[in-house]
């Protein structure tokens, strides 16, 4: 597990419920950015689709029912049930990013880290990904593709980190609150999505759960600590 | 963008340079082989550094500005352009998804001709037999030409189709598709010449309205523009609590724009018109809000009676009141008229029943979009649908010597059976299809002369609606061709050379330069730059043009009062024989069908159903209890113009009296992934042929429909399935409490 006093940023998330509108965008986008392959329609029947992010939705109220959305994916917890039961370290807490790796090279396919994360945000290869030719083309080459037998999960788009940081390493300054941007915050059209350093003030992330009643984590009785933050639905108070 | 190098060229230089080497012997200077590649890298290009390059996205036809991100020649992400006005950077999932156009596996490869219809077997041609071929059928054709396009096409082409059908004497372009006819773009425009005097667009101020009531539009998934609409959603809903905008959607069935709405009303399918007369009467008879708009109401309101209009409609009175109190005390109210209400009845009429309450409410934060900013340049405009009813009756009678069809329009796959346009076409001499991949219509087709893809190709759009300020898109390629397709410009030209007619019209030598000389027209925007070299580079690599003066208010014209008489819902096929209202809506996900070949978008779970590679028959929990069938069973649903095969998906947020289909599936062309691997009705097929009132609209959201259980069963592919995403440790306990 993580300790957390050598890490230089705290990476997180914030899901605003209130303007999630459940378009998907953020699903395809990650798709597109981490070379995440479509499932066809009878691995989908067995249960084996493949969406590092997925939006959850679920039905509320008396009927007729309205539904509600929940965008899911790893939750790079501070204390991770996935990573202690790896027998070979591919689950691993990295200290520098305080983020939750994948390390494909290790991974040989348990999925015993599956099986303990509350979340399920956890997808497993059951199958090699199948991209015919020229759809190859589209793969983003700052991203590993995955064989069979193999775990993935969403990474806060590790590349971008990455990237953002050697940039602002050869400008010779330190990274800006708000320069790490990952695919599916970059596209989502409400702006629901919203990522960056939670120990930069600074941040957006910071700045929008300072003193937010609305925060909340899911499963935060696990113990588990979450990097991702929910913003609960609000309510409109309009005169009658 | 200059001549740029890509990784087979490289591949093609170091091959040549090689053999160069061996040939030349003892005269080549050194007796080692160069390798280029890393040492004099392509212009614009550093290994492993990405190039981003500023287009337009023409998944569907708002125009949001996109930059592409180029690796070694490939494009590897599309990201929305942050500096776009329309779309702020962001990107909706059909947007996202454009590099599988690009690098669709089922690609035409070439023009190819095919000497029996519908028999799939294409033979490749070369491009000057091609040409060729054309020149001969639009020199036959003379003044019977017919060009049909979709809404998203380019405006130079358009306006090169537009001289080449005048030159020829024949009728101008039919621009209609079904991403805008289920929109109600026609409808939405002539309601605007009908209240304001301007048959433009209307664009609507959301980030800023304190109440919005949507009459079934679907702004969050399709409809006038996704992502413009979805940034505004955001903001409408950042403000703190006590200013958080009231969405009120009315709808038979929950979509997106339901889901997020504090109020949804369920009211009876084709009521969404009369409901806003009845909110409007209110306003002028109870006398709350601001004097100003009561005496606009009282101008405006029609005389209608709210309480039969309630029972009608099934909205109770007192939430009729109560809305009409909300949206006349409100600060800035907004009424949004939604694709479904132009399907019927007058759609014009409807749509300015609902834009009336704009005008009671002031008008500010409505919109009319301004037209093309510059001599010159064109912009599409939605046919009306009696014009393609007419169209497919000459087609009948023989009158048409050709037709071509560019984009994804695809009439074959998008009208109504029972209008007959396939069989119509078998009187048509010649039909050629300049889509990149085979749809329903090239099956149909002579010639299919396949165009680039819009991240290949060349080009300008000008942003209809805008919001409050005109822009006009640049579309450049951000890679090379990958196949051997030809611009269907470039075609255009080339084939126009050798008819007399068309030859002193269309003088250009490519379609660039005619192009640029369009461009040129425009009076210098915001990026400045002093000289056509340098204006023309900015447009490029910003992506679009902008006046100078910065971004203008929303403010429509002044409207004079006028009556706006909407006619008693009445629905196609007996309520005796056909029990259900049948509710045809567009998702996010596939839109009209243009969704359909990319496996981004057909693979991914539609928000509402969750369903992957299908699309269903959406029945209400109790009605299929009643009718006997659960997930997954095949119910064979008829109108009275067709029937299709469609599993049942029982979904809680549906009328209990409406039968609900998306729009979307059900090919027989357009690639492996719509035809073979994805599986659902087309719901068009249920449609009759008939136009509305007003002759803008197809008559498609007044069907009445029968289920009938057929005793099959299908497996479906539904990701709320999928083990502990639902129903496992988050789970219902989870969203009654948080959600």
């Amino acid at each position: 597990m993580a300790d957390a006093t050598q890490a230089e940023h705290k990476w997180t998330m914030v899901v605003d419920l209130d303007k999630c509108t459940g378009c998907q965008a953020c699903v395809v986008a990650c798709h597109a950015e981490n070379n995440v392959p479509i499932r066809n329609k009878s691995e989908v029947q067995a249960n084996r689709a493949q969406h590092w992010i997925r939006i959850e939705r679920y039905w509320v109220g008396d009927p007729p029912a309205r539904a509600r959305f929940l965008p899911m994916l790893c939750q790079h917890c501070n204390r991770a049930p996935c990573e202690p039961v790896c027998p070979v370290y591919a689950s691993v807490h990295s200290q520098r990013e305080h983020l939750n790796l994948q390390v494909y090279n290790r991974c040989v396919g348990t999925r015993y880290c599956n099986n303990n994360c509350p979340y399920v945000v956890r997808y497993f290869n059951f199958y090699d990904p199948y991209f015919p030719a020229p759809l190859t083309e589209q793969l983003n080459p700052d991203v590993t593709v995955r064989t069979a037998g193999i775990m993935e999960k969403c990474t806060f788009c590790i590349q971008r980190i990455n990237r953002a940081e050697q940039q602002a390493r050869s400008e010779g300054r330190d990274l800006g609150p708000d320069e790490v941007i990952p695919a599916c915050v970059q596209t989502c059209p409400p702006s629901a999505l919203l990522f960056g350093d939670l120990w930069n003030p600074e941040s957006r992330v910071a700045k929008a759960l300072a003193d937010n009643p609305r925060a909340l984590r899911v499963l935060e009785h696990l113990g588990t600590e979450p990097a991702i933050y929910y913003l609960k639905g609000g309510k409109s108070y309009v005169r009658f | 963008m200059g001549r740029r190098i890509g990784r087979r060229d490289l591949l093609k230089i170091g091959a040549a340079s090689a053999v160069a080497a061996a040939l030349s012997g003892c005269e080549f200077p050194r007796p080692w082989v160069h390798l280029e590649p890393y040492v004099r890298p392509p212009e614009e290009q550093v290994a492993g550094v990405g190039t981003w390059y500023a287009s337009t996205c023409r998944q569907c036809p708002a125009g949001c500005g996109i930059i592409v991100r180029v690796l070694n020649g490939r494009a590897v992400k599309i990201e929305g352009n942050p500096q776009h006005p329309l779309n702020e950077g962001k990107l909706c999932p059909r947007g996202q998804a454009g590099l599988q156009d690009l690098y669709n596996p089922d690609r035409l490869q070439g023009p190819v001709r095919q000497a029996e219809r519908g028999s799939r077997r294409y033979q490749a041609i070369t491009w000057e037999q091609a040409i060729d071929d054309l020149r001969a059928g639009l020199s036959r054709a003379g003044s019977s030409l017919v060009v049909w396009a979709d809404h998203t096409i380019s405006g130079h082409l358009l306006d090169l189709f537009e001289r080449l059908t005048a030159a020829l004497g024949a009728p101008p372009p039919v621009v209609f598709d079904l991403y805008t006819a289920l929109s109600g773009y026609a409808a939405l425009s002539a309601a605007d010449a009908l209240l304001f005097g301007q048959a433009r667009l209307p664009a609507y101020g959301m980030e800023e309205a304190d109440v919005v009531l949507s009459f079934g539009a679907g702004f969050l998934s399709t409809w006038l523009s996704t992502t413009h609409y979805g940034v505004a959603f955001g903001s409408f809903r950042q403000r703190p609590l006590d200013r958080r905008g009231y969405l009120v959607q009315f709808e038979p069935r929950s979509g997106l724009e339901a889901a997020k709405a504090d109020f949804w009303v369920r009211l009876r399918p084709g009521s969404e018109a009369p409901v806003a007369q009845a909110i409007a009467r209110l306003i002028a008879d109870g006398g709350v809000g601001p004097a100003d708009r009561v005496s606009r109401a009282r101008a405006w309101a029609p005389a209608v009676d709210p309480e039969a209009i309630s029972s009608a409609s099934g909205v109770p009175i007192d939430d009729l009141r109560r809305l009409a109190g909300t949206f006349a005390t409100a600060a800035r109210p907004l009424a949004i008229p939604g694709g479904a209400l132009t399907g019927h009845g007058d759609a014009v009429a409807q749509a300015a029943a609902v834009q009336v309450l704009n005008v009671i409410a002031g008008g500010a934060g409505v919109g009319i979009a301004p037209g093309p900013p510059a001599e010159g340049l064109v912009a599409p405009v939605a046919a009306p649908y009696g014009r393609v009813q007419r169209l497919v009756e000459r087609m009948r009678a023989g009158q048409v010597g050709a037709l071509l069809v560019w984009g994804a329009a695809n009439p074959a796959y998008a009208l109504p059976p029972a209008l007959g346009f396939v069989d119509a076409l078998k009187q048509v001499p010649l039909v050629v299809s300049f889509r990149p991949i085979v749809d329903e219509t090239a099956l149909w087709a002579d010639l299919v002369l396949p165009d680039r893809t819009y991240l290949e190709a060349w080009g300008y759009g000008v942003v209809e609606p805008s919001f409050g300020v005109p822009v006009v898109n640049s579309q450049q390629p951000v890679v090379q061709p990958l196949y051997n397709t030809r611009a269907t410009g470039d075609v255009l030209l080339e084939v126009a050379k050798g008819i007399p007619a068309a030859a002193a019209a269309l003088p250009w030598p490519d379609e660039l330069s005619f192009l640029r000389e369009r461009i040129a027209a425009l009076p210098p925007g915001v990026f400045g730059g002093v000289g056509e070299e340098v204006e023309w580079a900015r447009f490029l690599q910003h992506g679009f043009w902008q006046p100078r003066p910065g971004p203008g208010a929303l403010q429509a014209p002044e409207a004079r009062p006028q009556p706006v008489v909407v006619p008693a819902p009445s629905f196609q096929g007996a309520a005796g024989d056909y029990p259900f209202f049948l509710y045809i809506h567009m998702p996010v996900l596939l839109s009209d069908g243009r969704g359909a070949d990319k496996p981004w978008l057909v693979g991914s779970p539609d928000p509402m159903t969750t369903l992957m590679w299908q699309t269903c028959a959406e029945i209400e929990t109790n009605t299929a209890i009643r009718l006997g069938v659960t997930y997954g069973d095949v119910v064979r649903i008829m109108s009275p113009y067709g029937q299709v095969e469609a599993p049942v998906y029982v979904l809680n947020s549906v009328r209990p009296d409406t039968i609900a289909m998306a729009t979307g599936l059900g090919h027989s062309a357009l690639g492996r992934f719509a035809s073979q691997e994805a599986e659902g009705p087309n719901p068009m097929a249920l449609v009759g042929p008939a136009a509305d009132a007003s002759g803008t609209s197809m008559a498609w959201a007044n069907i009445r429909v029968r289920v009938e259980r057929t005793g099959r069963r299908v497996a479906l592919a539904k990701f709320e399935d999928t083990r502990g995403s639902y129903g496992g440790f988050v789970n219902q306990a989870f969203a009654d409490q948080y959600l």
